[in-house]
């Protein structure tokens, strides 16, 4: 199984210097095509992205590929809002709740 | 069911019956099997937030090292060390059970630190800023597998915790009171005949003793 990343030119740079070679560049507009093209791909098992860029798909489609177990979709750099979501919703309680909040 | 859909005999009671005990105790294992996945839960999730701020910080570093890398050496530079590279890192996708449910289990196949002889630019045309930030990439890329192994795993169980959840309130609220509500017309409804059939045999007694 490979590991992959996709994101901007800036964002997959590092990760080719740490010897990834299933690399997605994508822009804003060209984000949601690639991203399905990447997860249709079942050599791939851990998709790295960068957190930010998932604000350019649409909810629903970012829920489903969040949820995604084969691959792994991994957000870096971001919060930890969509597990939050998650825990949320199963347990009943906002386990992430920090006690300033 | 609705209770008025039952025949009310014999053999629909003791179906019925049958049917309750069944469920009950299905619902006591279901039960059994939710409080246990959430103590499963409660392990994973401790592991997955401190996950999460490990790549957080581990991401950070690394981006703070290319951006160094690059303003010094130039983006020409960074980019030629990162296409000439060769290495390939692999993982290995195998599973493990908890409670019956398989979770993911990520091995990482060969390890993700390639040796500088064998990484494909020369050493030394290549500075040491590009060859840190290599190195926290590496790291990072470390932490994100094990990330992912992770999250897999409370993803994976917190549906099945929400679906087990579903299941239980169906089986105690739904299920067993209408399979109870039934049980019980069917009952009134057999006892309620027994009576009838009692007074229509005295009737007929009476009938019988005033015609001789």
């Amino acid at each position: 199984m490979q590991i992959a990343v996709i994101g901007t030119d800036e964002f997959v740079l590092g990760f080719r210097l740490a010897g990834l070679r299933r690399v997605f560049v994508a822009d804003k507009e060209t984000y949601q095509e690639k991203m399905s093209e990447a997860m249709s791909d079942s050599n791939i098992g851990i998709l790295a992205v960068d957190a930010k860029d998932l604000d350019f798909l649409p909810t629903n489609v970012r829920t489903k590929y969040l949820d995604s177990i084969q691959p792994v979709v991994v957000p870096v750099g971001g919060d930890e809002s969509d597990l939050r979501e998650k825990v949320k919703r199963a347990i009943g309680v906002d386990l992430y709740k920090t006690e300033d909040e | 069911m609705a209770s008025h859909e039952i025949t009310p005999t014999r053999s629909v009671l003791m179906e019925l019956k049958k049917k309750i005990k069944l469920s009950q105790s299905g619902y006591k294992i279901m039960k059994m099997k939710r409080d246990g996945l959430i103590i499963e839960f409660f392990e994973v999730l401790e592991k997955a937030r401190k996950m999460r701020a490990g790549v957080l910080s581990d991401y950070e570093t690394a981006m703070r090292k290319i951006t160094v890398a690059r303003a010094v050496e130039g983006d020409i530079a960074v980019k030629s060390a990162a296409y000439a590279l060769k290495a390939d890192p692999q993982v290995k996708l195998g599973s493990k059970s908890i409670m019956g449910m398989m979770v993911p289990k990520v091995e990482i196949a060969e390890s993700l630190h390639t040796n500088i002889t064998e990484k494909g630019y020369g050493v030394i045309s290549t500075s040491t800023l590009i060859e840190e930030a290599a190195a926290a990439f590496e790291k990072l890329l470390d932490t994100l597998v094990r990330a992912a192994e992770i999250e897999t795993t409370m993803k994976k169980l917190l549906d099945e915790i929400e679906r087990t959840k579903r299941r239980v309130n169906a089986l105690e609220f739904k299920i067993i009171p209408e399979l109870k509500d039934s049980e019980r017309f069917v009952k009134f409804r057999l006892e309620e005949m027994e009576r009838e059939n009692t007074t229509r045999l005295k009737h007929l007694k009476k009938k019988g003793e005033a015609a001789e």
